[in-house]
């Protein structure tokens, strides 16, 4: 199984692929929301979870997420929310519109590893 | 807004932005990082080798930035994604300082919990010589972090 990073920060998305690999998981990388909902269209069979961004240039991690959900061959992908946004209002629209996590920037790899476990089925750290 | 609520507001972002880089920097990081103080100043210019900054807006507005040089910049950035600073691009560095600075708004604009706050997206500049001013009326208050490596200063016209 494969995790998919969406993230325009750089630096975020080699943060979760570090991780990712310590746990064994390949990382795909997409830096807007287009490239992300392309590789989740050519690689949906591989993809074990998503690791969202909320502000990026283009749609915007909501916009990304409600599309991903819209989608039947990809729906039931978990998705979890990567953001610095961590107000209620947020979280809410989050978990409204699918995803099952919401994970404030910064965080610890710890938290980070145990939030990825946690969502592959395979509980916490 | 009267006087006294942008004053509270202000305060409010101020203590948020001392606790979300402390934060920041003790998470992602893993490196101490000591505040040392805070000191106004009447203007907005950024002169060190490295910024990071974004722009308040909607019920609160003004500009933050993330200040330092660039050979701590190369630490933390290294410390953050777990590559030597040796390995590290300059396209690394621009991105690590633009995400300093989204990380230390976002926090900011979490904790200051002031309604109807937005940020912009980042932005960052990285050289050795250069100066930058942001056109304001508003003091400019300077937070300064000592850690390990050098200072790590958070300037906040508000």
């Amino acid at each position: 199984m494969k995790l998919l990073t969406i993230d325009d920060s750089r630096t975020i998305r080699r943060v979760i692929s570090g991780i990712g690999a310590m746990l064994g998981y390949e990382v795909l990388e997409a830096e807007n929301g287009d490239v992300g909902l392309r590789v989740l269209a050519e690689q949906h069979d591989e993809i074990g979870l998503v690791l969202l961004d909320w502000n990026m240039p283009g749609m915007n991690g909501l916009e990304v997420l409600k599309k991903a959900k819209a989608d039947a061959r990809f729906a039931h992908i978990p998705v979890m929310m990567v953001t610095t946004e961590g107000e209620k209002d947020y979280i809410i629209k989050s978990i409204q519109a699918g995803a099952i996590h919401y994970q404030t920037k910064p965080f610890s790899q710890e938290e980070m590893a145990a939030r990825i476990m946690e969502a592959m089925g395979m509980g916490g750290v | 807004m009267n006087e006294t609520s942008s004053e509270t507001n202000k305060e409010k972002i101020l203590e948020a932005l001392r606790v979300s880089v402390v934060e920041i920097m003790s998470t992602m990081a893993m490196s101490e990082v000591i505040y040392t103080g805070r000191e106004t100043v009447d203007n907005f210019y950024l002169s060190k080798e490295v910024c990071g900054l974004v722009r308040i807006g909607g019920a609160h507005e003004g500009m933050i930035a993330i200040s330092c040089n660039l050979e701590l910049l190369g630490v933390i950035v290294s410390s953050i994604v777990g590559l030597s600073v040796d390995e590290l691009q300059r396209d690394d560095l621009l991105d690590g300082a633009a995400e300093l600075a989204n990380m230390v708004g976002g926090g900011m604009k979490t904790k200051a919990q002031i309604p109807g706050v937005a940020l912009s997206p980042p932005m960052s500049i990285i050289g050795g010589d250069y100066m930058a001013e942001w056109k304001t009326l508003r003091a400019t208050e300077i937070l300064t972090f000592q850690m390990e490596l050098g200072i790590l200063q958070i300037h906040a016209s508000l």
